[in-house]
């Protein structure tokens, strides 16, 4: 499809009136590995291609999408699309231009030029070291993963992007029992990177970290429940960010107040010590890109800045109903959807205190060492996650390793409670759920001490329905 | 595309993937268009039509299996994929459980297609989204905000052929609407949701809809926590349903083969309180995942799973099944052409029993009437140990009495089962989960 034909097409989709139009094409490809029962079980490929258009007039969207990517059966997409608009302009710009990203990927090794035997030994490897860590070891599962998506954007307001996205994940879980017990432990990779991101880590290293993880949750102790000091260590990931405030800076939530954050811009949220930023920028990260699914630059936005809240995250919808520019959040999972505003890779800032004078100050409390999946209910705040890696801390010294924790608590109270933050930072992976659309993302926290949450689990009232904020660890 | 030109594309894949040297290959085709509407204060929000079609084709060569799939049905596309699917075949493991569904004379007569469907006109979806909002709202003066109020429908055709003469072809649709609106009173906001999804456009029941979405967003309102106790709970049929999402996993024969499952290695024995039969079937009337046959193209049925409390078996696709020496029970299930079959529930639900919950509740001294969970995504479904957030309705003196939030149910599933005291007879789908109201005794509740 030439400019000449996108915008023919553009056109088309305004013929009606409307404010906007857009037309998203996306050709993706996909390669996954899956190793269990030490078999390589499965070696899935394929291509994925589509396009989309969107027509907004005044507060509706008319979005349609096909896999036949013709010129003729566009047209008529775009025909189907233009009905939806009421009034409004009904032309689009003149030419188009491109806007220049913030951030370059190097992408050394394209996923497409290695081949599937060097893929599947990385799988291999990791199945074989979990496995001989210990006998307990009775199951282990490993999945690869890789992603070439390109796209490409136009829209009536003269934005033109093309872009290619390469993603690789990688992910081990083990699962060991003693026969009375089972417990589970899983390590994790993914970037915006080709497979020279196992120069990063070794997949041996992952499978072994994987099992021991499991192991040690063998011989954990059951974790005691009520209220507690909870240090969370900087390589637990940020679950905790992302759920009990990131999806609550998401701009469509704010303006429906649908967020305990709706109308809090500029008041004071959080403790003095935190600073909360999301940024698309970060050299290889999960959450990274170029250009997000709208074709507006990926960008380093602060949401919080020493416990004020200074800004949300929009894509172009929700900035427009404010007069904004969007902050380049709008992502959607493919071209069958709209975009709405998403995370990137959302972080607590680093602090000033050493990690290990953070235990050390805490007499009684909960060491989350990696957490696990979590879910918030962004109406109320109320949040949870599971503990993946738990321990006790007494005295200000680790004791032991505790199973089972789920911690519970309240996005703007935990903020609140935020006492000392570390000078280290720590990122995880995962793929973020909104309105049924998967994310890739990832989040950060340094060392951090919360003066009290509900460990064993509490919370508030969300339904499951489309409309749940989770994360699953991947 | 036309009907036939599915099924020419089809066979040529299957015909392409045997002269490069498979031994035997299995296409999948689906054509789907999919109609979405949203609303919110009476405005059209958003407005979705999608068509999606897609071909999947499993290859089998020396007993190892390679998959690969395309959106872009050229033939130069196609081609392309059986070679990878055959390249694919190459890197993986040898197993002589693969195999393909055997070639099959008749399927299963199911009435999957309502014409209403699709001869109903936009405008009128538009308005019946509309009304789901207006009956939320109407329920009570303390529903602010409509986070949306939607219509969906999809409409689609599903093909599937192997190499041993297997030829497949359903046409189905459904349709539902749900809303999700929010109760405020006094700063405080509860969410609250309702849901009907069904394969005939007559029985949605937009005054049902909205007016369990208003019910659930103002019930909770004003809720305070409770001291820790132990208490029986009772379980809302939605609820119910979020515990079998842990459960039906576990009751696949590929979790129990990896030693995935708490259920393993308990044919035959009690997993469950006798009140308890666990049943999946893939051929009832009128619901959502009815089909005449699977992901494989075998006949879809309905299997008893755990019956008066008994474990009788497990769901199979045709790999496990023939790694037990048992028959497929037809589920092998496909997300969608991009994924191959694995063994997964059909429409997957708890049997009814023959007391009213209203009489269930009655004959509670105290107790928790839960009606949100938080976290269930968390539990550990080979242990089956959880920990959720929950609120609900504390039931004193047979009466539903305040409503109750911040407290924490946990467990383990395996005792969960074990102590389900009542099963009531308001059997009530969510989709592909089906659960009454349930009395479990003896939970431990923490709070304040």
């Amino acid at each position: 499809m030439d400019k000449k034909q996108l915008k023919e097409i553009l056109d088309t989709a305004l013929l009606n009136g409307g404010d906007f139009a857009e037309i998203f094409i996306e050709h993706k490809e996909t390669t996954s590995i899956g190793c269990e029962d030490r078999k390589i079980e499965r070696i899935n490929s394929g291509i994925d291609a589509g396009a989309g258009i969107r027509v907004i007039s005044g507060d509706s969207t008319a979005y349609a999408f096909t896999n036949i990517l013709t010129e003729k059966s566009l047209q008529a997409l775009a025909q189907v699309t233009s009905k939806a608009a009421k009034s409004g302009k009904n032309k689009s710009a003149i030419d188009f231009t491109t806007p220049k990203p913030l951030v370059e990927f190097n992408i050394e090794l394209r996923p497409d030029k290695v081949s599937v035997e060097e893929k599947v030994e990385k799988v291999k490897a990791a199945d074989t070291a979990a496995r001989s860590v210990d006998e307990k070891i009775q199951q282990v599962s490993v999945g690869y993963g890789d992603v070439r998506q390109n796209i490409t954007i136009a829209n009536s307001e003269g934005i033109f992007v093309e872009d290619e996205r390469i993603r690789t994940r990688f992910i081990c879980n083990a699962i060991a029992s003693d026969g009375s017990s089972i417990q589970t432990g899983f390590s994790s990779l993914g970037g915006t990177q080709g497979f020279e991101i196992f120069k990063e880590r070794d997949p041996k290293e992952m499978g072994i970290e994987s099992a021991q993880r499991a192991l040690l949750m063998l011989s954990a102790k059951p974790c005691p429940s009520g209220k507690m000091a909870v240090v969370m260590a900087s390589e637990a990931g940020g679950t905790m960010v992302h759920e009990a405030c990131g999806h609550g800076l998401e701009a469509d939530l704010v303006q429906k107040s649908l967020s305990v954050y709706a109308k809090k811009r500029g008041q004071k949220v959080a403790s003095d010590l935190v600073t909360v930023i999301d940024d698309a920028t970060m050299p290889y990260k999960y959450g990274s890109f170029r250009y997000d699914d709208e074709g507006t630059v990926g960008q380093k936005n602060v949401l919080i800045k020493n416990g004020v809240l200074e800004n949300y995250m929009y894509d172009r919808l929700t900035a427009g109903k404010e007069g904004r520019k969007s902050s380049g959040n709008g992502r959607r999972e493919s071209y069958k959807e709209r975009p709405i505003p998403r995370m990137t890779n959302t972080y607590i800032a680093s602090g000033k205190d050493e990690p290990e004078d953070i235990i050390k100050s805490t007499k009684k409390g909960i060491l989350v060492r990696k957490m696990g999946g979590g879910q918030v209910n962004t109406t109320n705040g109320d949040y949870v996650f599971d503990v993946a890696e738990g321990y006790l801390i007494e005295n200000g010294e680790i004791t032991s390793a505790v199973k089972g924790a789920t911690l519970a608590g309240n996005g703007p109270d935990t903020l609140q409670m935020v006492e000392m933050v570390g000078n280290d930072l720590g990122f995880a992976i995962g793929t973020c759920g909104k309105e049924g659309q998967g994310a890739p993302v990832s989040d950060a926290q340094p060392t951090m001490k919360i003066k009290e949450l509900t460990v064993g689990g509490t919370g508030g009232n969300g339904p499951e329905i489309n409309r749940d904020f989770k994360i699953r660890r991947m | 595309m036309a009907l036939n030109d599915f099924l020419k594309l089809g066979t040529k894949a299957l015909e392409k993937a045997l002269k490069i040297g498979a031994d035997n290959a299995e296409v999948f085709l689906l054509n789907a268009r999919d109609f979405n509407i949203q609303v919110a204060n009476q405005n059209i929000d958003t407005i979705k039509l999608a068509e999606e079609r897609g071909l999947g084709i499993r290859v089998f060569k020396d007993r190892r299996m390679g998959f690969s799939y395309t959106s872009d049905l050229n033939d130069t596309a196609v081609d392309r994929v059986v070679e990878q699917a055959l390249a694919n075949s190459l890197n993986t493991a040898h197993d002589e459980y693969l195999t393909l569904a055997e070639k099959m004379e008749n399927y299963p007569t199911l009435d999957l297609f309502d014409q209403e469907i699709s001869q109903k006109s936009v405008e009128e979806k538009i308005e019946l989204a509309k009304e789901i909002e207006n009956y939320a709202k109407k329920y009570d003066s303390r529903i602010k905000i409509t986070e949306r109020a939607a219509y969906e429908d999809s409409q689609y055709e599903i093909w599937i052929m192997n190499s041993l003469g297997l030829n497949g072809y359903y046409q189905g649709a459904y349709c539902g609407g749900y809303a999700l609106v929010v109760g405020e009173e006094k700063g405080e906001n509860q969410t609250g949701f309702g849901m009907q999804y069904s394969l005939k456009y007559k029985s949605l029941n937009p005054e049902i809809i909205g007016t369990d979405a208003g019910r659930r967003a103002v019930r909770l309102l004003g809720a305070t926590s409770i001291s820790s106790q132990k208490a029986p709970i009772v379980l809302e049929p939605y609820i119910a349903t979020n515990f079998l999402g842990i459960i039906s996993p576990a009751l696949s024969a590929e979790a129990v083969d990896k030693g995935k499952s708490f259920f393993k290695g308990k044919t035959n024995k009690r997993v469950a309180s006798d009140l308890v039969t666990l049943i999946d079937d893939g051929q009832m009337d009128d619901r959502v995942l009815s089909a005449p046959f699977d992901g494989e193209g075998v006949p879809t049925s309905k299997t008893v799973l755990v019956e008066q409390g008994v474990l009788k078996g497990y769901m199979h696709n045709t790999y496990t099944a023939k790694k037990a020496g048992l028959k497929s029970t037809g589920n092998g299930v496909r997300g969608s052409y991009r994924s191959t079959p694995e063994v997964g529930s059909t429409n997957f639900y708890l049997a009814p029993g023959e007391i009213d919950p209203q009489q269930m509740i009655k004959e509670i001294d105290k107790g928790l009437y839960v009606t949100d969970v938080m976290g269930m995504h968390t539990a550990n479904p080979i242990s089956g140990d959880f920990s959720l957030g929950a609120s609900g309705i504390w039931i004193e003196n047979g009466e539903l009495t305040r409503p109750v939030r911040g407290i924490a149910i946990a467990g383990n599933l395996q005792e969960l089962l074990g102590n389900i005291d009542g099963v009531s007879n308001d059997l009530t789908f969510f989709v592909g989960k089906g659960a009454p109201t349930i009395k479990i005794n003896n939970i431990s509740i923490s709070g304040s």
